[in-house]
C-alpha cells in the first residue's frame, strides 16, 4: 500500500500486529476476506458506486483515506442518498435481556415431571401458567403479550441456545454472544458491526443504530461508522449558556479539515459523523417534546421508551439496517419470583406496543426482532430463593416472517450437564447464521469466521 | 494563569515538553510547562523517570456531591477514584505506567466484582510500575484480583485451568503464537494449581494437596516447576524481551519501532535483569515520539484526556458524571472489555465516543460559570481567542482550527450590539471558544 497515496499509513496498525491475533488459529477473523465479501455483496447491489467497489477493493486503508474528503454537508447529503435507495431493505433489531435471563421459567417446560422438583421454591403455579396449545411448554403469567404475539405465528422461540462447554461467566458470555467468536479475540468488532461494514457504506451512521448512550460492542465496526441515539429528538451538541446548538457547531463544523496523521483523521470523521447524525435528526427533533402517539402505549422504562424511540427513527427512513437496544436486571441470584415477573412484563408489554407501532407505520415486514441472553439459569433453584448462572438461553425471534412455534430442541431437565445445567441443544452461531442468511441476506461465512452448515427453521 | 510563551522560551520546546508530558503523563500543568522547557528534554525524562517526593499534589482531597471520594461503596466511585489520581498526582509517568499495566495485565471488576481486590491491584501494579518486569508479573500471579479474574483460583490439579496459563504466555510475556505450543500452556497450568479461594470466608490461599508437583515440560525444559517457575520461564524466554519493549513503544508512539532501537531496549531490558526504566528512557528521549510537533499523532485515551482537561483547567473531580463520561468515552479504569485490555489510539474515536467527550467539556464549561453580562462588548475577536486559550491551557491547534475560532469569533457577535445582546451574546462567544479548544478534534489528539 503506498502511504502517500492513501494517507494511510501502515504504521498505525502496528498495535494490534503486535498483540497479532488477527491470524491466530484460534479466531481466524480474516480481514482479507471480509473486504472481498464486501466487494462482491457490492457490486451485487443496485446503485453501485465507485467509492463502495474502491473500499471492497483495497479495505480499511483506502476507507480511512477516502473519508476524509467528504465534509460534514456531503456526508450529510450522502447518508440521505442512502437511505432512499432502498426503501425496503430488511431491518434487524436486538435486545439483549443483561444478566442471563432465566429461560426455565420464560417458556416453562410443564410436561416435565422435573420441572416441579428442580423449581421446588421458585416454581411457578400450574394455575398461573399460560399453557401453549398442543406443547409440553408454557409461558410465564407476565408474558401475555409475547404469548398472543406468539398464537398469532410471529414468535419462533429456541429454548437451550448456547456454546458448547459455557464457562457461565457474564464476562465472557456476552463478549462470545457480541462478537460471535467463541473464545479470546484481538479483534474487539461485534457480529452486527462487522455485517454493517459487509452491507453498509462509509457515509450514513445511521444505518446502524445503539440505542442507548454509549455504542453497544455488538455494532463495532471495523470502518463503518454507526450512531449511538437514545432519543433522536435530545441528540443535541448542548453547552450550558449557549442558546442553539447550531450555533456552537458553527466553528466545529468549519475546524474539521487540514488532518494528515490518522489520529487527526479519526477524530475529524467521528466529528463529521456524529454531526452528521445531528443534521439527519433535525426533522425528528422538530417534533420536540410530543411526538405522536404510538397507538399501543410503551411501558415507561429504557426498554419501552428505547423501542418507542427506535420506531420514530425507522419511520424517518434514515437508512437504519440494525439496532440494538437491551433490558438490565437478569441475574436473578435471589428473590427471582418478583422481579423477574417485573422484567418479563416490561419486555413483555414493550414487545407489544413495538410491533403494533411498527404495524401502524408499515414497517413490520421490514423488521425482525431477535431477543437473547447471555446464558440461562441452573436447572435447580438455590436457597435464595434465585438461580444461579446456567447455559442454553432462551431466544426469540419476532416479527411478521418469523416461523412461529418451538423451533429448537429442548433437551429436558433429567439429563442435565455435570454442573446441573440445561444440555445445550442449539450453538447461537447456528442462530446467527440463520439470521444473517435467512433474513439480511448476507453469507454467514464472511461474519461468522468458520461457522458450520447448520441452520435453524426460524423464517417463512 | 500565565500561558503566553516568555520570549526566552523556544516554541519548539514547549511543544516537546507539551507531548512527553501527554504521553507519558496527563498533560503537563499549565504553571510548568516554561520550566520544563529550558530544560533540556533528557533532564524532564530522568525526573519522570525518578519521582520523589509526595505521590499527590497539596491541598485537600476533592469532594465529589459534598462527599469524600468512596471507591467502595459509592457506584462509580471507583472509576473517580482513579481519574483523581490521574489529576492530582505528581509522579504522571508512575500513574501512566499505572495505566498502561492495567491495560496490558488486564482485569475487569465486572468479574472480580470486589473494588477492595481492584484497588488492591492498582497498588501492586503503581508499587511496580517503574521496577521490573519480573517483579511486577510475579505480583499479578499473586494478585487477588488477577487470580479470580483467570480463574486461578481453584484450579485443582485433577483439573487444570489453563485461563491464566494462556493468557501468561499469550498477552503477558509472549504474544500469541509466539513460541510456545498449546502442549506448553496444558504443562504451564499442571504448575499453576493448588491456588485456593473460599467464597463464604473470602480468603484467598495455597494447597500444597491441589497443586500437581509432579515433573512437566514447558519450553522443552523438563521440572518440578511451580507457579512461580512458570513465569520466570516465560520471561526467560528469547521471544519475551523484543515482544515486551516493541509492546510499550506501542504505548507511547504509534510510529514504527525501528529494528535498532528494539534492539537496544532488548538488551538494556536483558543487561538490567528485567528493568522497565531502561526501556522507558529509550522511548522517551527517541526522535520518533517528538516528529512532526505540529501534528499529533496520537489519540488520547478517555483518561488521559479527561485528566488532562481538568489539570489545564486547574479544575478536580468534582462531580460523578464523569463515571458515565468516561464510561460512553470507551474506557472505565477497572472495567477494561477484555483480557485484551483497550483498542488503543485511533480505536478510541467513534461518533458515540466523541460525543461523549464533547459532553464532558460542556460539564467543564458549566463549572467555569462565565455568567452573562460578565463580558462587555469592548473585547475583539483576538482578545476573545486569546482568553479563551488562556483559560484552557494554551492547547496545541492546528492553523485550520484557530482560522475557524476567530471566524466564530467575529461573526458570532457581529451586529449583536442591543443591550440584551451584549449581555449574552458575548459571554456565549467566550463559552463557544473554550469549549473548542477543549473538546475539538485537535484536543483529542496529542
Amino acid at each position: 500500500m503506498d502511504e502517500r497515496r492513501t494517507g494511510c499509513a501502515d504504521w498505525h496498525h502496528s498495535r494490534r500486529e503486535l498483540v497479532g491475533r488477527m491470524a491466530d488459529t484460534i479466531v481466524p477473523l480474516d480481514g482479507a476476506a471480509l473486504d472481498a465479501g464486501a466487494a462482491a455483496l457490492a457490486a451485487e447491489s443496485r446503485g453501485i458506486t465507485r467509492r463502495k467497489a474502491l473500499i471492497g477493493a483495497g479495505g480499511l486503508a483506502i476507507a480511512c483515506s477516502a473519508l476524509p474528503k467528504l465534509g460534514v454537508r456531503g456526508m450529510f447529503e450522502a447518508a440521505q442518498a442512502q437511505a432512499q435507495s432502498d426503501p425496503n431493505a430488511r431491518i434487524l433489531v436486538s435486545i439483549y435481556l443483561d444478566g442471563g435471563n432465566d429461560g426455565i421459567n420464560t417458556l416453562v417446560p410443564i410436561g416435565d415431571a422435573r420441572y416441579r422438583q428442580l423449581r421446588s421454591r421458585i416454581g411457578i403455579p400450574d394455575a398461573d401458567l399460560l399453557p401453549i396449545a398442543g406443547q409440553p411448554f408454557a409461558w410465564h403469567p407476565s408474558m401475555a403479550g409475547v404469548k398472543a404475539l406468539y398464537d398469532a405465528g410471529k414468535v419462533a422461540v429456541l429454548p437451550a441456545v448456547d456454546y458448547a462447554n459455557p464457562d457461565l461467566s457474564h464476562f465472557n458470555s456476552q463478549i462470545f454472544w457480541r462478537t460471535g467468536v467463541v473464545g479470546q479475540s484481538a479483534d474487539r468488532s461485534g457480529w452486527l458491526g462487522r455485517t454493517i461494514d459487509l452491507i453498509g457504506n462509509t457515509e450514513n451512521p445511521l444505518q446502524a443504530v445503539s440505542v442507548g448512550w454509549g455504542l453497544d460492542p455488538i455494532l463495532l465496526t471495523r470502518r463503518a461508522p454507526v450512531a449511538t441515539v437514545f432519543d433522536p429528538g435530545d441528540f443535541g451538541f448542548w453547552i450550558p449558556g449557549v442558546w442553539q446548538d447550531d450555533a456552537a457547531l458553527r466553528p466545529y463544523r468549519a475546524a474539521l479539515s487540514g488532518a494528515r496523521s490518522p489520529a487527526r483523521k479519526s477524530a475529524q470523521r467521528a466529528y463529521r459523523s456524529a454531526i452528521s447524525v445531528f443534521d439527519q435528526l433535525a426533522g425528528l427533533r422538530a417534533e420536540g417534546d410530543t411526538p405522536p402517539a404510538p397507538p399501543v402505549a410503551y411501558p415507561d422504562d429504557n426498554l419501552g421508551k428505547g423501542l418507542r424511540n427506535l420506531a420514530r427513527i425507522l419511520g424517518a427512513g434514515l437508512g437504519t439496517r440494525v439496532a440494538t437496544l437491551h433490558q438490565s436486571g437478569y441475574d436473578t441470584h435471589d428473590q427471582q419470583s418478583t422481579e423477574h415477573a417485573e422484567l418479563l412484563k416490561v419486555l413483555s408489554d414493550s414487545l407489544v406496543a413495538w410491533q403494533a407501532d411498527l404495524d401502524a407505520r408499515g414497517l413490520s415486514d421490514r423488521v425482525m426482532t431477535l431477543v437473547w441472553s447471555e446464558f440461562g439459569r441452573r436447572a435447580e433453584d438455590n436457597d435464595s430463593g434465585g438461580t444461579d448462572h446456567g447455559a442454553g438461553g432462551l431466544v426469540m425471534v419476532i416479527g411478521n416472517h418469523a416461523n412461529g412455534g418451538v423451533q429448537s430442541e429442548f433437551p429436558g431437565l433429567t439429563n442435565l450437564d455435570g454442573e446441573g445445567n440445561l444440555l445445550v441443544t442449539t450453538e447461537f452461531r447456528s442462530l446467527y447464521a440463520t439470521v444473517l442468511e435467512g433474513w439480511m441476506g448476507v453469507p454467514a461465512a464472511a461474519v461468522l469466521p468458520g461457522v458450520d452448515g447448520r441452520r435453524l427453521p426460524l423464517f417463512r | 494563569m500565565s500561558t503566553r510563551p516568555a520570549p526566552t522560551v523556544d516554541r519548539v520546546a514547549r511543544l516537546r515538553v507539551e507531548r512527553l508530558y501527554w504521553r507519558a503523563g496527563f498533560g503537563a500543568l499549565p504553571g510548568e510547562v516554561n520550566a520544563l522547557a529550558r530544560q533540556p528534554i533528557g533532564r524532564v525524562v530522568q525526573s519522570l523517570l525518578t519521582p520523589r517526593g509526595a505521590q499527590l499534589r497539596r491541598g485537600p482531597a476533592p469532594k465529589v456531591d459534598g462527599q469524600p471520594i468512596d471507591p467502595f461503596n459509592e457506584w462509580g466511585h471507583d472509576v473517580l477514584w482513579w481519574l483523581d489520581r490521574a489529576v492530582r498526582g505528581r509522579h504522571p509517568l508512575v500513574e501512566r505506567m499505572t495505566l498502561n499495566w492495567h491495560d496490558h495485565f488486564a482485569t475487569s471488576n465486572s468479574k472480580v466484582s470486589d473494588a477492595k481486590l481492584m484497588l488492591t491491584q492498582y497498588r501492586t501494579i503503581r508499587a511496580h510500575a517503574l521496577g521490573t518486569f519480573r517483579g511486577l508479573a510475579q505480583a499479578m500471579l499473586r494478585d487477588h484480583a488477577m487470580q479470580r479474574f483467570l480463574d486461578l483460583d481453584n484450579s485443582h490439579k485433577r483439573a487444570p485451568n489453563e485461563n491464566f496459563a494462556r493468557e501468561l504466555l499469550e498477552l503477558f510475556t509472549l504474544g500469541v503464537n509466539n513460541g510456545y505450543t498449546e502442549r506448553d500452556i496444558r504443562e504451564a497450568a499442571r504448575a499453576l494449581t493448588g491456588f485456593t479461594f473460599d467464597w463464604e470466608t473470602k480468603r484467598f490461599g495455597f494447597d500444597p494437596e491441589r497443586h500437581d508437583a509432579g515433573v512437566k515440560v514447558i519450553f522443552g525444559r523438563r521440572g518440578n516447576f511451580d507457579a512461580a517457575d512458570v513465569v520466570d520461564l516465560a520471561i526467560n524466554h528469547p521471544r519475551h524481551a523484543p515482544y515486551l519493549c516493541k509492546k510499550l513503544w506501542g504505548y507511547f508512539t504509534p510510529r514504527p519501532c525501528p529494528p535498532a532501537t528494539l534492539r537496544r531496549m532488548v538488551s538494556a531490558y536483558r543487561g538490567s535483569k528485567t528493568q522497565i526504566k531502561p526501556v522507558l528512557s529509550i522511548i522517551l528521549t527517541h526522535p520518533a515520539l517528538y516528529a512532526d510537533l505540529g501534528e499529533p499523532d496520537q489519540v488520547k485515551p478517555p483518561i488521559v484526556y479527561a485528566a488532562g482537561m481538568l489539570r489545564k483547567t486547574g479544575r478536580f473531580v468534582t462531580f460523578r458524571d464523569w463515571s458515565w463520561l468516561l464510561d460512553d468515552m470507551g474506557q472505565r479504569p477497572f472495567y477494561p472489555p477484555n483480557v485484551n485490555g483497550w483498542d488503543q489510539d485511533t480505536a478510541w474515536m467513534s461518533t458515540a465516543s466523541v460525543r461523549a467527550r464533547y459532553s464532558a467539556a460542556s460539564r467543564i464549561i458549566k463549572e467555569m460559570n462565565i455568567e452573562d453580562g460578565s463580558l462587555s462588548a469592548n473585547q475583539t475577536p483576538a482578545k476573545a481567542l486569546e482568553a479563551a486559550l488562556a483559560a484552557t491551557g494554551d492547547p496545541w491547534i492546528s492553523p485550520q482550527t484557530r482560522a475557524a475560532l476567530m471566524r466564530y469569533a467575529r461573526t458570532s457577535v457581529a451586529g449583536r450590539t442591543e443591550k440584551w445582546e451584549v449581555k449574552h451574546y458575548f459571554p456565549e462567544r467566550q463559552r463557544v471558544l473554550r469549549h473548542l479548544l477543549l473538546a475539538g478534534p485537535d484536543a483529542q489528539v496529542s
